[in-house]
């Protein structure tokens, strides 16, 4: 169930063509106020010119009005509603300080709350205003661009890959400081990254050719990577093909793949252990075992029905 | 929208502060407007303030030559470089109109390449006025070269906004006015005497090429001087009168400033 308030983003039969390449088409959607979405897709799917149509930076067919505000027209009033976090953080001339000053003057944001975002963000300007931003890392730089999203106070977070060019570090502590984004505040978040999905979203929406291929809750595609989740059993070479049809003639397996040195097995995760067991109790020596998660790219194959990649040992 | 476009005109004052243009320009200005009223005002004992024909002479070759590039090198780079950083597509999400970010960097480049020509010409022109010079012609030479720095900023911002990057803004802005020098009154001339165009072609072309223009209505403005003015020149002068002349160009360059600047705000709000 979908909360009732006036949504946050509302577009109807939003549509974007590139010359005759559409890649939005006729897109209905509504998301609501609170609400933490993924926006999901495979590469050209349309997820960054739906950010930028929400930010009315391309011309489009259609209606989109973020946080009832139209975004035809320029968007000036819509962009006035969102903050935007892009994919990497551009590197402006003069220090953090003038880049804060100068975007706090021009969105009319109190300087006050920038400043505390920032040091909730352990950025403060006290300590980092003088520095250069050339100088910063990008980690520090896309806590900055967040810092100026979150203190204009806005209904509406776009978050286009943010943690895209971020190291693993700096990736952790990014995801973290959205945990400070208050609850009324809509995220939409575009990104490739299962572990930024889980760590932000509640509702996924996976866009394929122009259009919404799935719109549903985080929950199901928790249990689309269980059931998903390969094990990879490394027994010694003669003894595989007998291995192989023990499994299949008595677990009751998805799928047995086998490459050059490994068989992987699809199960339920309750059955893993079984699986593991049958092979002890047929006498035959498990050399290592490992499991293998599924990316994101993947299962948004499984999601959209496309030709899952052959399975390999990593 | 006037307090937004301002405060893209102070980061454009910032930037070319920071980035040191601005010192660096003002230092051309100066050394060169000082080496040519010196040395040109040497002459000003035995002939009076018509000795100045020599340094003022220099000053618009001098002017020719760097004003439009030194104009040309920072508006170019102004929309290019932010989009190539990736901070014009920051900054056009934040709740600013197209508009208000083009005209904020019009200004401010322009400001920031008129403040160094104050600074650089002002000392020459001051010190040439306290030489004998009459103060007229100081302001008449630095509004037609402040006109000209203005002709090329609003035609670098122009292939700013066209370009994806900084170094093909510039390489098209350099092309374009090596293209005007290059069609000034010799080229012209010689092709109208190779292809027999009539005289009414060249003296039009001599007031919608802006480098021409510049070199015309300067020197009528300042000196109808036959020497200075060459043939085309003086046919001109004797149609339109000095002043005419000097009218007629300024108009020119005032129309090479809008149209530039409205084309290159009209492409931005469609490339954005």
């Amino acid at each position: 169930m979908r909360p009732e308030a006036t949504p946050v983003i509302h577009a109807v039969g939003l549509t974007k063509r590139f010359g005759s390449h559409t890649i939005l088409d006729h897109l209905d959607l509504e998301v609501a106020q609170g609400e933490r979405v993924a926006l999901l897709g495979l590469n050209g799917a349309g997820k960054t010119t739906f950010m930028r149509c929400l930010l009315g930076l391309v011309p489009f067919e259609g209606a989109l009005r973020v946080a009832d505000r139209d975004v035809h027209g320029g968007g000036r009033e819509a962009r006035s509603r969102l903050g935007y976090v892009p994919q990497r953080a551009p590197s402006f001339d003069g220090t953090l300080g003038e880049v804060i000053d100068f975007f706090t003057r021009l969105r009319g944001t109190a300087p006050e709350a920038v400043e505390a975002r920032l040091e909730a963000l352990d950025l403060p300007l006290s300590e980092h205003g003088e520095k250069a931003v050339r100088t910063l890392s990008g980690g520090m730089l896309q806590k900055a661009l967040l810092a100026l999203a979150l203190g204009a106070e806005v209904p509406l977070l776009l978050l286009d890959e943010p943690t895209a060019n971020l190291d693993a570090k700096a990736r952790r502590e990014f995801l973290r400081s959205l945990q400070q984004v208050n609850d009324g505040t809509t995220i939409l978040l575009a990104s490739h990254r299962f572990a930024d999905v889980e760590a932000v979203a509640d509702r996924l929406l996976v866009l394929h050719r122009g259009s919404i291929a799935f719109d549903g809750r985080m929950q199901e595609l928790r249990e689309r990577v269980e059931d998903a989740v390969t094990l990879w059993i490394k027994v010694p070479p003669a003894m595989r093909d007998r291995a192989r049809q023990q499994l299949q003639t008595t677990i009751e397996l998805s799928t047995v793949l086998a490459n050059g040195t490994a068989l992987g097995v699809q199960a339920e995760h309750t059955a893993r252990v079984d699986v593991l067991l049958e092979l002890k109790r047929a006498g035959i020596p498990v050399e290592d075992f490992w499991t293998e998660t599924p990316s994101l790219h993947q299962l948004l194959e499984g999601v959209l029905g496309l030709e899952a990649a052959e399975g390999e040992a990593p | 929208m006037i307090a937004r476009a301002a405060l893209f005109v102070q980061r454009e004052l910032a930037g070319a502060l920071r980035a040191r243009w601005f010192l660096a320009y003002s230092a051309v200005f100066l050394a060169g407007g000082l080496l040519l009223v010196t040395f040109g005002l040497a002459d000003t004992t035995i002939y009076g303030y018509r000795g100045f024909a020599k340094a003022f002479t220099g000053l618009v070759h001098l002017a020719l030559l760097f004003v439009p590039l030194l104009a040309l090198f920072p508006a170019a780079a102004s929309i290019a470089e932010d989009r190539e950083s990736g901070a014009l597509e920051y900054i056009l999400a934040q709740p600013v109109t197209f508009g208000e970010v083009y005209t904020g960097k019009l200004g401010g480049v322009s400001v920031a390449i008129l403040l160094s020509l104050t600074v650089g010409f002002g000392v020459a022109g001051a010190v040439a006025v306290l030489r004998g010079v009459p103060p007229g012609l100081v302001v008449v030479l630095y509004a037609f070269v402040a006109l000209l720095a203005l002709v090329f900023v609003a035609l670098g911002l122009c292939f700013s906004t066209v370009t994806s990057s900084r170094a093909r803004a510039m390489t098209l802005g350099i092309l374009v006015w090596l293209v005007l020098v290059a069609l000034g009154t010799l080229g012209v001339m010689l092709a109208f005497i190779r292809w027999g165009l009539p005289e009414q072609l060249l003296v039009t072309w001599s007031f919608l090429n802006p480098v021409e223009a510049f070199r015309m209505g300067v020197v009528s403005a300042l000196d109808a001087d036959l020497s200075l003015l060459g043939p085309v020149g003086a046919k001109i002068i004797e149609r339109f009168g000095a002043g005419g002349t000097a009218a007629l160009a300024a108009l020119s360059l005032v129309g090479w400033v809008a149209l530039p600047g409205l084309a290159g705000w009209v492409l931005f709000r469609r490339r954005g």
